[in-house]
């Protein structure tokens, strides 16, 4: 007889012969598991008297559910091996092991496989179809394509091209979000991917307004180079980002005409928060800030374009320029509190007493802006592991899904459910933050509906929706369906792009001066002359389906039978215990737990799981859903 | 038979003799037709006119939507008999030949066909130069003191939150309805637990049959340290009983009338909104809002906000012919917002800045159409942005005392504000 002593109780395994043993085995192993669990729980959250206490935890203060709550919240959680791995090292070791990530190899992440959809003619994109047509009016030309000397429609080509890329370019921008969710998946270096998650909700940046997938990405890299580096390096960085500078206007921020966008937000959301300037503070920094602009994906400074003239700024007076204001709002104590506020509040908890901020401000300072330190003194201090922080994080959507395949294991992101889409209905779709704030976080997560959206998306793991399930990147609108559906018939497009049978002004459409009901917009919709602008999107989506690489649609490859065999499990409640061990931070309350068991054992018809291991996995999917859909396991 | 079930099990508490009484035959009428059996016609069950009072008329509801972003007020309501309107915006600024003319001095913007069309039907009031003391040019920290109503108080509830914690002490389920992906603060309440949902047929547990007796055990309200947990478990236990409701409620609900454009945005929304007033849930405060600031137009602005400016008028109007359509329209007003207006002069990129003060709009049957409070002016601007004339918190004022008639405004305002006098 074997004893393998797993120091997680619910794990505790005993490998067993014969059958003469059992009965001790059995006894031994309950004795053994109350006692590992009572013991576990003085090991998981730590001391009330740790709360706000910076003091680095020790050796002895170690254990594996801190070393899961370490990896939850550096990363995104993981399998138990992963577990096991920081739990074996010492604290500083692993907190050292994942801050410090840049020597390790990362190099089996695959680069983004580009559809190769991008030409130069379409940067710059114009910024809307209007804007598009007015300049081909004006140029005889937009985007590379020429305006038709006669015929019918002339600008149709045009509005074609405008459309084509609005879509191909937003189908690019998911299969990168997708990409960017296998990298956070199988990286070795879960931190560099928290991080530019975190920088990238912090310099709040939409494909939504950008329309250049290729300048996110490169603002993303920033966030991978830079994350855990010198703040003010990213700051420069962020200043001198195609991306930023398209998002905030500063192609409209010259000498003379400052547009305040950039200014106002370096200020209010990236360094100092509402309260430490003043308008005029904005209106200076923006006239810094002139003549910063890009060229494709390179930072460029138009001289001709930037106001040399002086500038009263925070205080301060000079000829300054972009980097001299960074420096000016770097100085400011408050810049530092307010950056160590925010990381504390994205990798501990919401609302830090003033004095710990106060505290992680000057750190942040003492190091000069180095973030690894500030990061390093978080993960490691008492606080980290006080109750308020420990297993009361609500996990962002991204972090939710990311983290759920993690701890089942897999290695590639499903195609269905599609990453993307799950997310951005959880409230978070990458490179599309919701405004220039980004992701508000904590309890903003969940809305009763997004409550019971969660326990669905697990569920969509185990039992993928076939009945429903639509590749939404290859799926448009239905206006668009039916105009494309007629135009294929032989419509002309007036005729095939006109609403005629889903509104109440059915019948009446061609006459819009008749229907007193009609929609300002349905009685707008096709009316040019020049172009069609129902036809040109619905084109622009055949043509974005065309040429874009499509998502594959693969469901989760998992088997919970092999993960039941491997680890031993030999009754109902211990497979319960064991995925409540693998799955929540937050420990279920004993009559709960018991539902679980009670359940499992019904629908195995056996407490026993030997025999009930030819059809196990069924079951055994539908308790880990529930597990999934309590509102502990919303906490990380 | 399931679906009453569901409805009395929790859409209403059982009514004690308190509430019976407080509510008189009101409730009566409802909790009949929740039966379905409207034995009580409508204007039979309502209580008699008394002193303003928050009971006086259970049948009230207040919609407030949100224009996120900074509404340009200026190319809305267009000053357009202003010589210095187009001095100002002399790009930007609409043809005088374009406007919908409403007076000598004023019009609507070209896409506001419905806002015209709700004018001249006399259901629009429009409150010049809203805004408050010191204004805030961030949108956060401005769109912050309209959820609040309390600019520079650094309140933590919302308006409509505080609003249902006074109308309804009781406490009633689904009071507040928020409909959106998030919550927004203006419904963040003490005592109240908003429903906010935004995609109502997805609005649902999935699971096999076997696992539907575990979900209400799972979402069970207990007691826990864990501060996040509790408010978790708080939110499941009403997210799990709402939710069959809501799904029935637009399962049950189709229209014939145009709200615009139909896929999305805030024509979608104000449908969510009348189907759950047809089914009569027992809501009285509602709150929409565009996501994601998208009235905030810096660059080339006009053919965005003619776009913007359509869709809004045309789902707002949409929404009053819909609740005529439902016989609730005399029970309705709408409160349209935004968090601040824009700089006055336009800026080089054919766009605007930042602003201040920018009108607000009610719409209903029982508003008198017309302007209220004082016009800016444009030739007397604080640094290019114009003086409010009329701070926001009166609109509120207005639509707590003389449309829900509860009088003690000043105590959810912190201030006394005079009302407008905008109702019939």
């Amino acid at each position: 007889m074997q004893w393998i002593w797993n120091p997680r109780p619910r794990r505790l395994v005993s490998r067993v012969g014969t059958g003469t043993g059992i009965f001790l085995v059995l006894l031994l192993t309950f004795l053994f598991a109350e006692e590992a669990r009572s013991q576990q729980q003085n090991r998981r959250a730590g001391p009330h008297s740790w709360t706000g206490d910076l003091t680095p935890i020790t050796a002895q203060d170690w254990s594996p559910d801190r070393a899961a709550h370490l990896l939850e919240r550096a990363g995104f959680g993981g399998p138990p091996q992963e577990v096991d791995h920081l739990a074996a090292m010492t604290p500083a070791a692993a907190v050292r092991h994942l801050i410090h990530y840049q020597d390790r190899d990362n190099s089996h992440v695959p680069p983004f496989d580009e559809s190769g959809v991008f030409d130069p003619t379409l940067d710059p994109f114009p910024k809307s179809r209007a804007d598009a047509v007015r300049i081909a009016r004006l140029n005889g030309e937009s985007m590379g394509v020429k305006v038709k000397p006669g015929g019918s429609r002339p600008l149709q080509p045009v509005v074609d091209r405008f459309f084509y890329w609005l879509r191909a370019d937003a189908l690019e921008m998911r299969r990168a979000g997708q990409w960017w969710a296998q990298r956070m998946l199988v990286t070795k270096r879960p931190l560099q991917e928290k991080l530019a998650l975190f920088w990238h909700g912090h310099f709040a940046t939409s494909d939504t307004k950008v329309r250049d997938y290729r300048k996110l990405l490169k603002q993303l890299e920033l966030f991978w180079q830079q994350g855990n580096g010198n703040f003010r390096d990213l700051l420069i960085g962020v200043a001198q980002d195609p991306a930023m500078l398209v998002y905030l206007d500063a192609g409209e921020n010259i000498k003379g005409h400052p547009n305040e966008n950039f200014g106002r937000e370096i200020l209010e959301l990236f360094t100092l928060g509402v309260g430490h300037y003043t308008e005029t503070d904005i209106r200076e920094a923006a006239r810094a800030f002139t003549g910063w602009t890009h060229v494709g994906l390179a930072f460029v400074v138009k001289p001709e374009l930037h106001d040399e003239g002086q500038k009263t700024f925070l205080g301060h007076t000079g000829h300054y320029d972009g980097i001299d204001i960074i420096d000016i709002i770097l100085e400011q104590d408050v810049a530092a509190r307010f950056i160590a506020a925010k990381l504390y509040r994205y990798f501990v908890r919401q609302n830090p007493a003033p004095g710990l901020v106060a505290q992680l401000g000057a750190i942040l300072r003492e190091h000069r802006y180095e973030i690894a330190p500030l990061l390093t003194t978080i993960f490691l201090s008492r606080d980290f592991y006080s109750p308020p922080a420990y297993g009361t994080q609500i996990k962002s959507p991204v972090h939710l899904v990311v983290s759920t395949y993690r701890k089942l294991g897999l290695t590639a992101i499903p195609g269905v459910p599609d990453f993307n889409t799950t997310t951005r209905d959880l409230g978070q779709e990458l490179f599309h933050p919701p405004n220039v704030a980004g992701w508000e976080g904590g309890r903003s997560w969940i809305t009763p509906a997004l409550l019971l959206e969660r326990g669905n998306f697990a569920r969509t793991i185990f039992f993928p929706d076939m009945v429903n399930f639509r590749p939404p990147d290859r799926w448009m609108p239905v206006t668009n369906q039916k105009v494309a559906t007629k135009i294929a018939q032989g419509y002309e497009i007036t005729a095939a792009t006109i609403e005629t049978d889903d509104n109440a002004m059915s019948g009446n459409a061609m006459d819009p001066s008749g229907s007193e009901s009609m929609s300002m917009f349905n009685m707008m919709a096709g009316a040019d002359e020049d172009y069609n602008t129902r036809y040109g999107s619905t084109h622009g989506w055949q043509e974005a389906f065309r040429r874009v690489k499509p998502i594959p649609r693969f469901a989760a490859q998992l088997s919970m039978t092999s993960i039941v065999r491997q680890a031993e499990l030999a009754t109902t409640s211990e497979v319960v215990d064991y995925f409540l061990e693998r799955l929540l931070r937050v420990p279920l309350a004993a009559d709960d737990r018991q539902a679980l068991i009670d359940f499992l054992t019904q629908e195995l018809g056996t407490h026993r799981i030997k025999p009930a291991m030819s059809y196990l996995e069924e079951p055994v999917s539908h308790l880990v859903h529930l597990v999934m859909s309590t509102p502990e396991y919303q906490l990380g | 038979m399931a679906k009453t079930v569901i409805k009395t099990s929790f859409l209403h508490r059982p009514l004690s003799r308190r509430d019976a009484l407080r509510a008189g035959m009101y409730s009566l009428g409802v909790g009949a037709g929740l039966l379905g059996t409207s034995l009580v016609p409508r204007a039979l069950a309502k209580p008699a006119e008394a002193v303003p009072s928050p009971h006086a008329h259970p049948e009230r509801i207040l919609v407030v939507v949100e224009l996120s972003g900074g509404n340009d007020g200026v190319n809305t309501i267009i000053p357009y008999g202003d010589d210095a309107y187009y001095q100002q915006r002399p790009t930007i600024g609409i043809p005088a030949q374009d406007v919908r003319k409403i007076d000598a001095h004023f019009g609507f913007h070209p896409a506001m066909a419905g806002f015209e069309h709700l004018y001249k039907d006399g259901k629009l009031a429009i409150v010049h130069a809203c805004g408050y003391e010191n204004p805030i040019l961030s949108h956060f920290a401005s769109m912050g003191f309209w959820h609040t109503g309390s600019p520079h108080a650094g309140e933590k509830l919302g308006w409509l939150g505080r609003l249902a914690d006074t109308l309804d002490p009781e406490v009633q389920r689904n009071y507040l309805v928020n409909i959106a992906t998030a919550q927004s603060l203006a419904v963040r309440s003490r005592h109240h637990s908003p429903l906010v949902f935004y995609d109502p047929e997805g609005f649902k547990r999935n699971g096999v049959h076997q696992q539907q007796p575990l979900f209400p055990r799972l979402s069970d309200k207990r007691d826990t340290p864990n501060a996040s947990l509790d408010f978790l478990t708080g939110l499941a236990e009403n997210a799990t009983e709402s939710a069959a409701f809501v799904r029935q409620a637009w399962a049950d609900y189709q229209t014939p009338v145009d709200y615009g454009v139909r896929a999305a945005g805030l024509g979608l929304d104000l449908r969510k909104v009348a189907a759950l007033i047809k089914a009569e849930i027992p809501t009285r405060l509602y709150y929409v809002s565009y996501a994601g600031n998208v009235f905030d137009t810096h660059v080339h602005q006009n053919d965005l906000h003619f776009r913007l400016l359509t869709y809004t008028t045309d789902a707002l109007r949409g929404f009053m012919q819909d609740l005529n359509r439902l016989g609730r329209a005399d029970d309705v007003a709408i409160m349209v917002f935004t968090e601040f207006g824009r700089r006055v002069p336009e800026n080089a990129s054919k766009g605007t800045d930042h602003g201040t003060a920018t009108p607000v709009y009610v719409i209903g049957e029982k508003v008198k159409s017309g302007f209220y409070s004082t016009p800016p002016r444009l030739t007397d601007l604080d640094d290019g942005n114009l003086r409010y004339t009329t701070d926001f918190r009166r609109v509120y004022a207005t639509l707590i005392q003389e449309w829900l008639g509860y009088a003690d405004t000043k105590a959810l305002l912190r201030e006394e504000f005079e009302t407008l006098g905008m109702f019939v």
